[in-house]
């Protein structure tokens, strides 16, 4: 019926493209010698590769579905703007715990009063860091005890500041400091 | 029908919008996976081709599919996400062949505008996250954890608003994004962000590219090392990555929606156009460094919506518009040009845009015509429930009553031979050398007498079983071999035969069982049955294909059919049918590996039982009605495959899928016998006798639907069917590329036999068929055709002008009789009161047909009704009038005749945007709307207020997840009056995706019962994925959500057959039903389609 009038059509859409820059149908020698190598892992290797290699299972799910514990996902339902925020004063926070450290070992004992401050005002907490240049040196006072009270957040932090791994369980962050003092 | 609904699927989804390859169900076996909307297929990856593994439903459609592989993990994972914002996570469980849920959740937000340009959902090259895009200027992100767990999901603010398209790059240490997306001006830029996971935020990328191709819709990443991505626009391609490399090539201006990736180190991608053309893209590099782009012309294919490169330069083209394919690429192009080869095509009838249900065989039985695929890939196809037969040859011959095919010697793969048997005569046809069937004789045959049967035999030998005698004929010398003679006084009655065994039946009940033992007849057993025997079987079932263990007799007056072993003819069951009909026919078969024994009875009915082979125990009894006179049973094979032919009034082909007896009516009105013959100038044949006359031809594929393709190079939109002119007629338009993309608009007149082209109409520049009806009009006796059309002026909103045009066809060509102008577009057109019913823009309008002095006619309006804001679909029952509103749901309107004049009577306050409408009966209406939803309206005539009376109650509510484009009356498969099911009325529908489906409307007291069985079936056939059935059915759009009401699911009670039988009891346990009695009423069901 209208068969051939639109495979003319299709047929003059080439022609067309032959005019741009393209190479086009009629000169597309070009293409075979790009066809080359296709990659191929064995299969469609006998034959056409045509059909009748039987018809399809309907799956029926009789088995449960419940997926691993867990692993039922939800989306965190906090605000964007409010998870900004909690973000940054976390983040504040570990600064703050930074900025904090030698001044506790210059006070000795009196450590865990000031770790009662640690809700200190992001100001506070940015005006620390400033003098936070020379905390490397300082880590090297800590006693072993001393190390065991600080929270796994500080110690990470101190050995970020150290440059050092901050991975691992508590014991291990101890170790690795106590490693990078002596 | 009723309110009571029931819907089911009679033809699957087949438009392909997503495909992907990977080793999903082994390390070792590369799988494709197909998403087709509201299922998965997976496929198996062979050296011999495809091998279909697993069609999968999904309680949802399908928005993305992706397979990925977390870290130590052996094989791919399959994310899906379904278009109501459900995601799962699954895996292959090779060892008990399960889809095992990973993980799974709800990825919608409260609040957030859902995406235009659809759903985006992305996985990070490194398995680091899961990237979502639903909702306009959100990110969602699903983080894995380093064991491959997901945590929980979080959104990312997106300052891009229009966002086209977002993929992850290759080879970043952070998880990085790119996003094309398009400003407040219209112009179109790319941008890369990091996703910090820790911050929950976006870190801005390593770099971005304004103002790329202002019709760029598509991204494409390169994997590492070559990294970047490229950016397909409609002008030009261009590649860009971090370097700032920048290397663009222009190409014709096509627009390129798919592309499939064929080299792993992504040096080379095919891309699919608008117009089914098949490119090859090339990132030409020297290592690491990407130094051109190279575009090729490879050939032509169906429009793609998806391209998978599978293996070995074979690859994948999934369409939605066109039949899908399987393609080869060769290295030499053919005659025209093209490197690409057509291995397969698979049916895709979506988009259905319109259909019509006609009854060309006038069996009682419909057959769908669908308007089916877009621009290039239009086609018209015809849907029919059933097997085809299609006759080769014929001749007259009067009187048959027996048919048998004979082979040359026995292990010839052909038949010879051809024995009819006649009331007093037997004739015999061979095929001689010009292959044609000429009459031959057979000397060793008894020729004067009828022929009970006949059969080859071991050591190429003929066996005749008569009346009075069994002979043995050699092949080679046709000459008698040994004969044995009834007894004196009694004659065979009935006879089978296989390659070694005879078994007759004489009057007074006599069995006798013979053997052929060294070409000679031994009478080995005799016995003494005390009623008369009606018929009897002994075709092999076990493992020796020429020697059966089982003999199955039928017996008069007791009508019990009996199991008798071999050779000893001891009774091991007698099965009591029941009844007063005679069994007249028996047989032993094996399909799909299990054995069955069929019985039929003389008034169409039919008995099937699983047999044990061994013991020959019977169980599991069903009767089936397939007609209404004695059926007489053969197998045949087609395909390698054994399938039952049942001859009678309604010919039936008898056929196991799934391990289940499936029932196939034939397209041939009445056979009395028939018997395959396979011969070299008629593979796979059958020989058929029917009244007076005898023929042979081929039989389709087996399988419960068929479709033939007609296809048309242009799209059609509307059609429908005369039967007074044998003529089917259709709105089309075709898309002419060359001359600046204009549409031209065609009418065709097709004889609706052979779908051959008999005349076009043109329409008129801008003019578009809206419409098309057949009708007859008051005082007039001619049927016309009545078109409506719009003129669609680029400049304009809504159309303003359009035309109705009346046709009658005269000498196969359409005439134009009377052309009326209307003041918009003419969306419907109904025959109502011999009278002609538009809809025109907001307007209805009844036009009288009124003739003139001199003979000729003209349309006169006569009144209409205001108050739409498009009334795009009528029906009409009676007086009145259902309108389906653009998106104000339904409404009732009455023409009141006294008055002449239109008016409303109630309508769906709702604001359903509506897709379709049709008046189920006078009180209910169903309509379909643009959310994939369904509903019933009721009329509330008893209501006592008339605020009450001018609402139409909505009663029933569905989510079906697909467009419905049509409903029509009618039904696809034949309808018995004497049974159940024929009273059932129904209504099929068309949609999107190429679903064929039906709504049924169920007496209240079966609804009830089906509304427990489903209830009770979703605790035991579980969601894939762990998706709930109750929240996909439940009717959903933009402005609410409400549990489904007065429908029920037939796809899934359907799926109780496929259930293993432990299932089965559960449920039956929970229902307080048999399981017998369960399948029963499930499988009649299924008769519904």
């Amino acid at each position: 019926m209208a068969t051939e009038e639109g495979s003319g059509g299709g047929g003059a859409g080439a022609g067309e493209k032959k005019s741009s820059q393209v190479p086009a149908k009629p000169g597309a020698g070009g293409a075979g010698k790009f066809l080359a190598g296709l990659p191929s892992r064995g299969n469609f290797s006998s034959g056409s590769g045509s059909s009748n290699l039987g018809g399809f299972r309907v799956y029926v799910c009789e088995h449960s579905t419940d997926p691993p514990e867990g692993q039922v996902i939800k989306t965190d339902s906090t605000n964007i703007l409010i998870r900004h925020l909690q973000l940054n004063k976390q983040k504040s926070e570990v600064k703050d715990a930074d900025s904090r450290t030698p001044g506790e070992n210059n006070r000795g004992k009196r450590s865990a009063a000031r770790s009662l401050d640690v809700n200190n005002s992001a100001k506070r907490a940015n005006l620390g860091t400033s003098s936070g240049s020379s905390a490397c040196e300082e880590i090297s006072g800590f006693s072993q005890h001393t190390l065991q009270s600080f929270t796994v957040e500080r110690l990470r932090a101190l050995l970020r500041q150290s440059g050092r791994s901050t991975k691992g369980k508590k014991d291990e962050l101890i170790a690795r400091l106590r490693e990078s003092q002596g | 029908m009723s309110v009571w609904n029931y819907v089911v699927t009679a033809h699957k989804p087949t438009s392909v919008s997503h495909s992907c390859v990977g080793n999903f169900t082994s390390p070792n076996q590369l799988n494709l996976i197909i998403a087709k909307c509201t299922r998965i297929e997976i496929h198996l990856l062979t050296p011999q081709g495809l091998q279909p593994m697993l069609d999968v439903p999904i309680y949802g459609r399908i928005a993305t599919i992706e397979l990925f592989r977390p870290h130590n993990e052996t094989q791919d994972f399959l994310f899906i996400a379904t278009e109501r914002y459900k995601f799962c996570v699954l895996q292959w469980d090779a060892e008990k062949s399960e889809l095992i849920t990973r993980a799974m959740g709800d990825v919608s937000d409260r609040i957030g505008r859902p995406t235009d340009n659809g759903q985006i959902g992305i996985i990070d090259p490194d398995c680091r996250l899961i990237g979502l895009h639903l909702y306009d200027g959100l990110f969602k992100v699903i983080p894995f954890d380093n064991k491959g767990q997901l945590k929980e999901a979080f959104n990312i603010r997106l300052e891009e608003l229009q966002v086209l398209d977002i993929k992850f790059l290759h080879g970043c240490v952070k998880p990085t994004i790119v996003v094309l997306y398009q400003d407040n001006k219209d112009v179109r830029h790319v941008k890369t962000y990091e996703v910090a996971l820790k911050d929950k935020d976006f870190v801005e990328g390593p770099w971005s590219q304004n103002n790329v191709d202002n019709g760029a819709g598509l991204l494409i990443p390169v994997p590492a090392p070559l990294g970047g991505v490229i950016i397909i626009g409609e002008e030009q391609i261009v590649y860009c990555n971090a370097n700032s490399t920048f290397k663009a090539i222009p190409i014709k201006q096509s627009i390129i929606r798919a592309y499939g990736r064929v080299d792993p180190d992504g040096s080379r991608y095919l891309l699919g156009d608008n117009t089914g053309i098949l490119h090859l893209l090339v990132l030409t590099h020297e290592r690491e460094r990407v130094t051109g782009l190279k575009i090729e012309y490879l050939g032509e294919t169906s429009i793609a919506s998806s391209i998978s490169y599978l293996d070995n330069g074979v690859v994948y083209v999934g369409s939605r518009f066109g039949d899908s394919q399987l393609v080869k690429l060769n290295l030499q192009a053919d005659a025209s040009g093209s490197f690409v080869e057509i291995l397969e095509r698979y049916v895709n009838l979506g988009p259905i845009v319109d259909f019509c249900v006609v009854d060309l065989d006038r069996q009682g039985q419909g057959q769908v015509v669908t308007c089916s695929g877009a621009f290039k890939d239009g086609s018209l196809r015809v849907v029919r429930n059933g097997i085809g037969i299609n006759e080769q040859a014929s001749v007259e011959l009067q009187g048959i009553k027996g048919l048998w095919s004979l082979k040359s010697s026995f292990n010839d793969p052909y038949d010879m031979y051809l024995v009819v048997s006649f009331i007093s005569e037997t004739r015999f046809l061979a095929m001689n050398m010009e292959d044609e069937l000429e009459e031959t004789e057979i000397e060793g045959f008894d020729a004067q007498t009828q022929t009970l049967f006949c059969q080859n035999a071991t050591n190429d030998l003929l066996i005749q079983v008569t009346a009075n005698s069994v002979r043995l004929v050699s092949c080679t010398s046709r000459e008698l071999v040994d004969q044995w003679n009834a007894p004196a006084g009694f004659s065979v009655n009935v006879a089978s035969a296989n390659a070694s065994q005879v078994l007759l039946a004489t009057g007074g009940g006599h069995l006798v069982y013979l053997e052929i033992r060294d070409s000679k007849l031994v009478e080995v057993k005799h016995a003494q049955l005390e009623h008369e025997i009606s018929c009897l079987d002994l075709n092999p079932i076990g493992e020796n294909p020429q020697y059966s263990s089982l003999a199955a007799v039928g017996m008069w007056t007791d009508i019990s059919v009996r199991i008798f072993s071999l050779p000893d003819l001891e009774l091991i069951r007698k099965e009591n049918l029941g009844g007063e009909i005679v069994p007249r026919s028996v047989l032993l078969c094996t399909l799909e590996g299990v054995s069955y024994l069929l019985c039929a009875l003389g008034d169409g009915n039919l008995f099937s039982f699983l047999l044990n082979a061994s013991t020959g125990e019977l169980t599991d009894r069903k009767k089936v009605t397939l007609g209404t006179q004695p059926i007489s049973l053969r197998t045949f094979s087609s395909k390698g495959t054994t399938h039952v032919f049942a001859s009678s009034d309604r010919p039936t082909v008898i056929y196991s899928s799934n391990k289940k007896l499936l029932y196939s009516n034939v397209n041939l009105k009445e056979v009395n016998h028939m018997c395959p013959f396979n011969t070299a100038a008629f593979p796979d044949s059958l020989a058929i006798a029917k009244e007076g006359e005898l023929s042979i031809g081929t039989i389709d594929d087996i399988q419960k639907l068929h479709i033939r393709t007609i296809p048309l190079n242009e799209q059609a939109r509307r059609i429908c069917h005369q039967e007074q002119s044998k003529t089917l007629a259709f709105c089309s338009f075709k898309y002419n590329q060359s001359v600046e993309e204009s549409e031209t608009h065609l009418i065709r007149l097709l004889d609706h036999q052979t779908f051959e082209s008999l005349c076009v109409y043109p329409l008129d520049q801008y003019e578009f068929g809206c419409s098309i009806i057949s009708c007859s009009f008051a005082d007039d006796n001619n049927v016309y055709y009545c078109v409506g059309t719009a003129y669609v002026i680029p400049e304009e909103n809504e159309p303003t002008k359009g035309r109705i045009l009346v046709f009658a066809v005269e000498d196969g060509s359409l005439q134009l009789i009377v052309e009326k102008e209307t003041k918009g577009a003419v969306y419907s057109l109904n025959a109502f009161n011999g009278k002609l019913l538009a809809a025109i823009n907001q307007k209805i309008q009844l036009y009288k047909w009124m003739s003139r002095e001199d003979g000729s006619h003209e349309l006169q309006s006569e009144c209409g009704h205001h108050g739409h804001i498009l009334a795009l679909y009528t029906q009409t029952r009676g007086d009145f009038i259902v309108v389906g509103d653009l998106m104000k749901s339904i409404s009732l309107l009455v023409y009141k005749h006294e008055e002449s004049a239109i008016e409303e009577r109630a309508r769906d306050y709702n604001a359903n945007w509506m897709t379709a409408v049709e008046m189920l009966d006078d009180e209910v209406y169903v309509g379909a709307e643009n959310g994939y939803n369904l509903f019933t309206v009721r009329k509330n005539s008893d209501a006592a207020t008339d605020d009450e009376r001018a609402r139409l109650e909505v009663v029933g509510e569905y989510h079906l997840g697909e467009f419905v484009n049509r409903f029509r009356h009618g039904s696809l498969v034949m309808r018995l009056p004497d049974s159940e099911i024929g009273q059932i009325p129904t209504v099929i529908f068309g949609t999107i995706n190429g679903v064929i489906g039906i709504i049924a409307s169920l007496p209240h007291d079966q609804y009830v019962f089906l509304e427990k069985l489903q209830s009770t079936l979703v605790k035991y056939i579980k969601g894939v994925g762990n998706l709930s059935h109750e929240q996909w059915r439940s009717f959903h759009n933009d402005k609410k959500t409400a549990e489904a009401r007065n429908f029920l699911d037939g796809d899934l009670i359907e799926s109780f057959l496929d259930l293993s039988r432990s299932k089965m009891e559960e449920v039956s346990k929970a229902m307080g039903v048999p399981v017998e009695e369960l399948s029963k009423r499930v499988e009649e069901l299924t008769r519904l389609h």
